[in-house]
Protein backbone atom coordinates (compact mmCIF):
# COMPACT_ATOMS: atom_id res chain seq x y z
CA UNK A 1 0.00 0.00 0.00
CA UNK A 2 2.02 2.65 -1.17
CA UNK A 3 0.10 6.22 -1.19
CA UNK A 4 1.65 9.60 -2.13
CA UNK A 5 0.48 12.59 -1.26
CA UNK A 6 1.12 16.78 -2.03
CA UNK A 7 1.10 19.08 0.82
CA UNK A 8 1.80 22.05 -0.29
CA UNK A 9 5.60 21.78 -1.88
CA UNK A 10 6.17 18.05 0.32
CA UNK A 11 5.91 15.04 -1.47
CA UNK A 12 5.57 12.61 0.98
CA UNK A 13 5.19 8.64 0.27
CA UNK A 14 3.63 6.21 2.99
CA UNK A 15 3.98 2.68 2.87
CA UNK A 16 1.77 1.01 5.11
CA UNK A 17 0.88 4.02 7.32
CA UNK A 18 4.34 4.80 8.14
CA UNK A 19 5.78 8.22 6.40
CA UNK A 20 9.12 6.64 4.05
CA UNK A 21 10.13 9.92 2.78
CA UNK A 22 9.31 13.14 2.85
CA UNK A 23 10.67 15.50 -0.35
CA UNK A 24 10.70 19.00 0.03
CA UNK A 25 12.52 21.64 -2.84
CA UNK A 26 14.34 23.55 -0.34
CA UNK A 27 17.39 22.09 1.99
CA UNK A 28 16.70 20.40 5.20
CA UNK A 29 18.81 22.20 8.31
CA UNK A 30 17.32 21.84 11.38
CA UNK A 31 16.22 25.48 12.10
CA UNK A 32 13.18 26.07 13.99
CA UNK A 33 10.90 26.92 10.92
CA UNK A 34 11.69 24.12 9.33
CA UNK A 35 10.74 21.81 12.13
CA UNK A 36 7.87 23.81 13.11
CA UNK A 37 6.39 23.37 9.63
CA UNK A 38 7.71 19.48 9.73
CA UNK A 39 4.80 19.65 12.43
CA UNK A 40 2.29 20.64 11.32
CA UNK A 41 2.91 18.42 7.90
CA UNK A 42 2.20 15.63 10.97
CA UNK A 43 -1.24 16.91 11.68
CA UNK A 44 -2.04 18.13 7.84
CA UNK A 45 -1.31 14.42 7.10
CA UNK A 46 -3.46 12.87 9.97
CA UNK A 47 -6.52 14.69 9.33
CA UNK A 48 -6.14 14.21 5.68
CA UNK A 49 -5.73 10.60 5.84
CA UNK A 50 -8.56 10.58 8.76
CA UNK A 51 -5.82 8.42 11.28
CA UNK A 52 -6.38 8.71 14.85
CA UNK A 53 -4.21 10.86 16.44
CA UNK A 54 -2.25 8.42 18.70
CA UNK A 55 -0.33 6.94 15.90
CA UNK A 56 3.17 7.22 16.38
CA UNK A 57 5.72 8.51 14.05
CA UNK A 58 8.26 5.87 14.52
CA UNK A 59 10.64 7.53 11.84
CA UNK A 60 9.73 10.96 12.30
CA UNK A 61 12.39 12.31 15.15
CA UNK A 62 11.98 16.03 16.42
CA UNK A 63 11.80 17.94 19.67
CA UNK A 64 8.50 19.16 20.98
CA UNK A 65 8.89 22.71 20.51
CA UNK A 66 6.77 25.82 22.15
CA UNK A 67 6.34 28.86 19.81
CA UNK A 68 3.41 30.57 20.74
CA UNK A 69 4.59 33.49 19.01
CA UNK A 70 3.84 31.62 15.53
CA UNK A 71 0.01 31.04 16.20
CA UNK A 72 -2.19 33.68 13.82
CA UNK A 73 -5.33 34.00 15.09
CA UNK A 74 -7.89 33.53 11.81
CA UNK A 75 -5.72 30.49 9.68
CA UNK A 76 -3.92 28.24 12.23
CA UNK A 77 -1.34 26.36 10.47
CA UNK A 78 0.84 25.24 14.00
CA UNK A 79 -0.88 24.39 16.81
CA UNK A 80 0.46 24.39 20.53
CA UNK A 81 0.45 20.84 21.21
CA UNK A 82 3.78 19.17 21.62
CA UNK A 83 4.23 16.85 19.06
CA UNK A 84 5.37 13.43 19.71
CA UNK A 85 9.12 12.36 19.84
CA UNK A 86 10.85 9.86 20.46
CA UNK A 87 14.20 9.53 21.38
CA UNK A 88 16.12 7.11 19.65
CA UNK A 89 19.50 6.20 21.18
CA UNK A 90 21.64 5.26 17.87
CA UNK A 91 24.47 3.72 19.70
CA UNK A 92 21.95 0.34 20.84
CA UNK A 93 22.06 -1.45 18.01
CA UNK A 94 25.79 -1.15 17.49
CA UNK A 95 26.20 -2.55 21.01
CA UNK A 96 24.36 -5.05 20.45
CA UNK A 97 26.20 -5.74 16.83
CA UNK A 98 29.87 -5.39 18.58
CA UNK A 99 28.58 -8.19 21.62
CA UNK A 100 27.77 -10.25 18.80
CA UNK A 101 30.77 -10.13 16.94
CA UNK A 102 33.08 -10.45 19.65
CA UNK A 103 31.15 -13.68 20.66
CA UNK A 104 31.47 -15.25 16.91
CA UNK A 105 35.38 -14.42 16.88
CA UNK A 106 35.95 -15.87 20.27
CA UNK A 107 34.17 -19.25 18.93
CA UNK A 108 36.21 -19.06 15.84
CA UNK A 109 39.56 -18.60 17.45
CA UNK A 110 38.95 -21.81 19.45
CA UNK A 111 38.27 -23.97 16.86
CA UNK A 112 34.93 -23.81 18.64
CA UNK A 113 32.21 -23.98 16.26
CA UNK A 114 31.94 -27.37 14.58
CA UNK A 115 31.06 -27.91 11.37
CA UNK A 116 30.25 -25.11 8.88
CA UNK A 117 27.68 -24.99 5.91
CA UNK A 118 27.23 -22.54 3.03
CA UNK A 119 25.52 -21.77 0.46
CA UNK A 120 27.70 -20.92 -2.81
CA UNK A 121 26.65 -19.59 -5.88
CA UNK A 122 28.37 -21.78 -8.92
CA UNK A 123 27.75 -21.52 -12.63
CA UNK A 124 24.48 -20.22 -11.82
CA UNK A 125 23.09 -22.04 -9.51
CA UNK A 126 23.07 -21.97 -5.56
CA UNK A 127 23.78 -25.16 -3.29
CA UNK A 128 24.02 -25.23 -0.19
CA UNK A 129 27.00 -27.56 1.07
CA UNK A 130 29.14 -28.50 4.06
CA UNK A 131 32.66 -30.66 4.01
CA UNK A 132 32.66 -33.79 2.16
CA UNK A 133 29.81 -32.76 0.04
CA UNK A 134 29.54 -33.90 -3.65
CA UNK A 135 28.08 -31.55 -5.98
CA UNK A 136 26.75 -31.80 -9.64
CA UNK A 137 27.22 -29.02 -12.15
CA UNK A 138 25.91 -28.57 -15.32
CA UNK A 139 27.45 -27.28 -18.66
CA UNK A 140 30.58 -26.17 -19.71
CA UNK A 141 32.98 -25.25 -16.66
CA UNK A 142 36.48 -24.51 -17.35
CA UNK A 143 38.35 -26.52 -14.28
CA UNK A 144 40.39 -29.24 -15.30
CA UNK A 145 40.21 -33.55 -13.56
CA UNK A 146 42.04 -33.27 -9.56
CA UNK A 147 41.96 -29.34 -9.72
CA UNK A 148 41.91 -28.01 -6.36
CA UNK A 149 39.74 -25.17 -6.12
CA UNK A 150 37.94 -22.17 -3.75
CA UNK A 151 34.75 -21.54 -4.45
CA UNK A 152 34.28 -17.39 -3.45
CA UNK A 153 30.72 -16.64 -4.44
CA UNK A 154 29.38 -17.35 -0.59
CA UNK A 155 25.52 -16.09 0.03
CA UNK A 156 25.37 -17.47 3.45
CA UNK A 157 27.47 -19.75 5.76
CA UNK A 158 26.80 -21.12 8.96
CA UNK A 159 27.77 -22.88 12.20
CA UNK A 160 25.59 -24.25 15.13
CA UNK A 161 25.49 -20.97 17.03
CA UNK A 162 25.18 -18.47 13.87
CA UNK A 163 24.63 -17.73 10.67
CA UNK A 164 26.39 -14.91 8.11
CA UNK A 165 24.21 -13.88 5.58
CA UNK A 166 25.76 -11.83 3.19
CA UNK A 167 24.38 -9.41 1.36
CA UNK A 168 24.85 -10.50 -1.55
CA UNK A 169 27.75 -12.18 -0.57
CA UNK A 170 29.93 -12.57 2.19
CA UNK A 171 32.43 -10.61 2.96
CA UNK A 172 35.09 -11.93 0.30
CA UNK A 173 38.03 -13.46 1.98
CA UNK A 174 36.20 -14.89 5.38
CA UNK A 175 34.73 -18.12 3.98
CA UNK A 176 37.22 -20.22 2.46
CA UNK A 177 35.68 -23.08 0.64
CA UNK A 178 38.33 -25.62 -0.87
CA UNK A 179 37.02 -28.26 -3.83
CA UNK A 180 38.71 -31.13 -5.98
CA UNK A 181 36.93 -31.75 -9.55
CA UNK A 182 36.30 -34.83 -10.67
CA UNK A 183 34.12 -35.08 -14.50
CA UNK A 184 31.83 -37.91 -14.85
CA UNK A 185 29.85 -37.51 -18.61
CA UNK A 186 26.51 -38.62 -18.99
CA UNK A 187 24.33 -39.34 -22.26
CA UNK A 188 21.33 -37.90 -23.14
CA UNK A 189 18.41 -39.56 -25.19
CA UNK A 190 18.26 -37.40 -28.71
CA UNK A 191 22.38 -38.25 -28.57
CA UNK A 192 23.28 -34.66 -27.11
CA UNK A 193 26.01 -34.96 -23.92
CA UNK A 194 25.50 -32.10 -21.37
CA UNK A 195 28.98 -32.39 -19.71
CA UNK A 196 28.29 -32.90 -15.61
CA UNK A 197 31.06 -32.37 -13.33
CA UNK A 198 30.99 -33.68 -9.90
CA UNK A 199 32.90 -31.22 -7.17
CA UNK A 200 33.97 -32.84 -3.79
CA UNK A 201 33.84 -30.22 -0.95
CA UNK A 202 36.93 -30.45 1.18
CA UNK A 203 36.61 -27.66 3.64
CA UNK A 204 34.38 -24.49 4.76
CA UNK A 205 36.07 -22.58 6.86
CA UNK A 206 36.00 -18.85 8.39
CA UNK A 207 39.38 -16.98 8.06
CA UNK A 208 39.86 -14.30 10.20
CA UNK A 209 37.39 -11.85 11.85
CA UNK A 210 34.19 -10.35 11.54
CA UNK A 211 33.42 -6.85 11.00
CA UNK A 212 37.11 -6.43 10.76
CA UNK A 213 37.80 -6.08 7.00
CA UNK A 214 41.11 -5.47 5.58
CA UNK A 215 42.40 -2.44 4.68
CA UNK A 216 42.88 -3.41 1.06
CA UNK A 217 40.19 -5.06 -0.49
CA UNK A 218 39.96 -6.76 -3.61
CA UNK A 219 43.18 -8.44 -3.48
CA UNK A 220 42.29 -12.05 -2.35
CA UNK A 221 42.12 -13.58 -5.94
CA UNK A 222 44.76 -12.04 -6.95
CA UNK A 223 47.58 -13.80 -8.59
CA UNK A 224 50.92 -11.85 -8.20
CA UNK B 1 20.49 -72.89 -64.39
CA UNK B 2 20.44 -69.02 -64.34
CA UNK B 3 17.64 -67.11 -62.74
CA UNK B 4 17.50 -63.38 -64.06
CA UNK B 5 14.45 -62.73 -62.47
CA UNK B 6 14.94 -63.56 -59.55
CA UNK B 7 17.51 -61.45 -58.68
CA UNK B 8 14.65 -58.33 -58.98
CA UNK B 9 12.61 -60.03 -56.37
CA UNK B 10 15.27 -59.79 -53.44
CA UNK B 11 14.75 -56.03 -52.22
CA UNK B 12 16.90 -55.26 -49.48
CA UNK B 13 16.49 -52.11 -47.70
CA UNK B 14 20.40 -51.66 -47.27
CA UNK B 15 23.03 -53.56 -45.17
CA UNK B 16 22.78 -51.05 -42.08
CA UNK B 17 19.37 -52.43 -41.11
CA UNK B 18 19.82 -54.60 -37.96
CA UNK B 19 21.93 -51.48 -36.56
CA UNK B 20 19.47 -48.76 -38.05
CA UNK B 21 16.99 -50.91 -35.75
CA UNK B 22 19.15 -51.73 -32.67
CA UNK B 23 19.48 -47.89 -32.16
CA UNK B 24 15.71 -48.10 -31.42
CA UNK B 25 15.42 -51.21 -29.35
CA UNK B 26 17.87 -49.85 -26.91
CA UNK B 27 15.84 -47.21 -26.10
CA UNK B 28 12.65 -49.11 -25.84
CA UNK B 29 14.21 -52.05 -24.07
CA UNK B 30 12.16 -51.43 -21.01
CA UNK B 31 8.90 -51.33 -22.56
CA UNK B 32 6.17 -52.82 -22.53
CA UNK B 33 4.97 -56.26 -24.72
CA UNK B 34 5.28 -56.03 -28.50
CA UNK B 35 7.02 -52.17 -28.40
CA UNK B 36 10.26 -53.86 -27.34
CA UNK B 37 10.54 -56.45 -29.60
CA UNK B 38 8.41 -54.93 -32.92
CA UNK B 39 10.31 -52.30 -34.94
CA UNK B 40 7.14 -51.04 -36.17
CA UNK B 41 5.43 -50.72 -32.85
CA UNK B 42 8.85 -50.02 -31.13
CA UNK B 43 9.47 -46.85 -33.29
CA UNK B 44 6.26 -45.38 -32.26
CA UNK B 45 6.82 -45.91 -28.56
CA UNK B 46 10.34 -44.49 -28.93
CA UNK B 47 9.23 -41.50 -30.61
CA UNK B 48 6.64 -40.69 -28.18
CA UNK B 49 8.69 -41.25 -25.27
CA UNK B 50 11.11 -39.44 -26.94
CA UNK B 51 8.45 -36.13 -27.26
CA UNK B 52 7.73 -36.86 -23.61
CA UNK B 53 10.85 -36.52 -22.35
CA UNK B 54 11.69 -32.96 -23.87
CA UNK B 55 8.13 -31.95 -22.54
CA UNK B 56 9.19 -33.11 -19.44
CA UNK B 57 12.49 -31.40 -19.10
CA UNK B 58 10.26 -27.93 -18.81
CA UNK B 59 7.40 -29.14 -16.79
CA UNK B 60 10.09 -30.68 -14.26
CA UNK B 61 11.92 -27.02 -13.85
CA UNK B 62 7.56 -25.73 -13.56
CA UNK B 63 6.98 -28.33 -10.59
CA UNK B 64 10.15 -27.76 -8.79
CA UNK B 65 9.31 -24.18 -8.23
CA UNK B 66 5.91 -24.59 -7.58
CA UNK B 67 7.28 -26.88 -4.63
CA UNK B 68 9.86 -24.46 -3.28
CA UNK B 69 6.73 -21.96 -4.04
CA UNK B 70 4.50 -24.34 -1.65
CA UNK B 71 7.33 -24.54 0.84
CA UNK B 72 8.53 -21.31 1.27
CA UNK B 73 5.13 -20.03 1.94
CA UNK B 74 4.24 -22.61 4.39
CA UNK B 75 7.74 -22.10 5.76
CA UNK B 76 6.85 -18.30 6.34
CA UNK B 77 3.64 -19.33 8.15
CA UNK B 78 5.15 -21.28 10.43
CA UNK B 79 7.13 -18.46 11.48
CA UNK B 80 4.63 -15.84 11.66
CA UNK B 81 5.81 -13.87 8.64
CA UNK B 82 3.56 -13.26 5.45
CA UNK B 83 5.41 -14.44 2.29
CA UNK B 84 5.67 -11.39 0.01
CA UNK B 85 7.08 -9.36 3.23
CA UNK B 86 9.61 -11.80 3.45
CA UNK B 87 10.54 -11.94 -0.04
CA UNK B 88 10.65 -8.39 -0.52
CA UNK B 89 12.51 -7.70 2.54
CA UNK B 90 15.23 -10.17 1.61
CA UNK B 91 15.44 -8.27 -2.10
CA UNK B 92 15.78 -4.92 -0.35
CA UNK B 93 18.42 -5.98 1.69
CA UNK B 94 19.81 -7.03 -1.16
CA UNK B 95 20.12 -11.02 0.45
CA UNK B 96 20.06 -12.83 -3.15
CA UNK B 97 19.31 -16.29 -2.11
CA UNK B 98 17.50 -18.31 -4.69
CA UNK B 99 14.21 -20.21 -3.37
CA UNK B 100 15.84 -23.40 -3.74
CA UNK B 101 18.44 -22.14 -1.33
CA UNK B 102 16.55 -20.84 1.01
CA UNK B 103 14.09 -23.98 1.24
CA UNK B 104 17.07 -26.32 2.02
CA UNK B 105 17.86 -23.87 5.02
CA UNK B 106 14.11 -23.80 5.62
CA UNK B 107 14.24 -27.78 5.92
CA UNK B 108 17.57 -28.27 6.89
CA UNK B 109 18.95 -25.32 9.32
CA UNK B 110 16.10 -24.16 10.83
CA UNK B 111 17.46 -21.64 13.23
CA UNK B 112 19.53 -20.25 10.27
CA UNK B 113 15.95 -20.03 8.33
CA UNK B 114 15.06 -17.93 11.75
CA UNK B 115 17.51 -15.61 11.63
CA UNK B 116 16.69 -14.54 7.88
CA UNK B 117 13.23 -14.38 9.52
CA UNK B 118 13.50 -12.39 11.86
CA UNK B 119 15.60 -9.92 9.70
CA UNK B 120 13.45 -9.82 6.89
CA UNK B 121 10.96 -8.70 9.80
CA UNK B 122 13.23 -5.89 10.72
CA UNK B 123 13.68 -4.24 7.82
CA UNK B 124 9.90 -4.53 6.90
CA UNK B 125 9.01 -2.86 9.95
CA UNK B 126 11.98 0.34 9.03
Amino acid sequence: MTKVITIDKYVITFLRFQVVSIRCPCSFNSNLKTLLEMASLIRQIFTKLNIPSQFKTQNVIFKSLSAPSLVSGSHRLYSNQPTPYEVIDPDAQKNVNQEIFQQVNNQVESKNQGRLFAVVHVAGKQFKITDGDVIVIEGYWPPDVGDKITLDKVLLAGAANFTLIGQPIVQKGLVKIEATKRRKQYMRINFYRIPQTFLRINSVEIVGELNNPPEVRGLETAIF
Amino acid sequence: MVFTTAINFVRSKGPDEFWRKRKIFKIAAAFRGRSRNCYSLAIRSVHRALVYATKGRKLKKIDMANLWETRLQAACEQHNIGYDIFRESLSRLNVMLNRKAIVDLACWEPYTFKALTDVARKKSLR
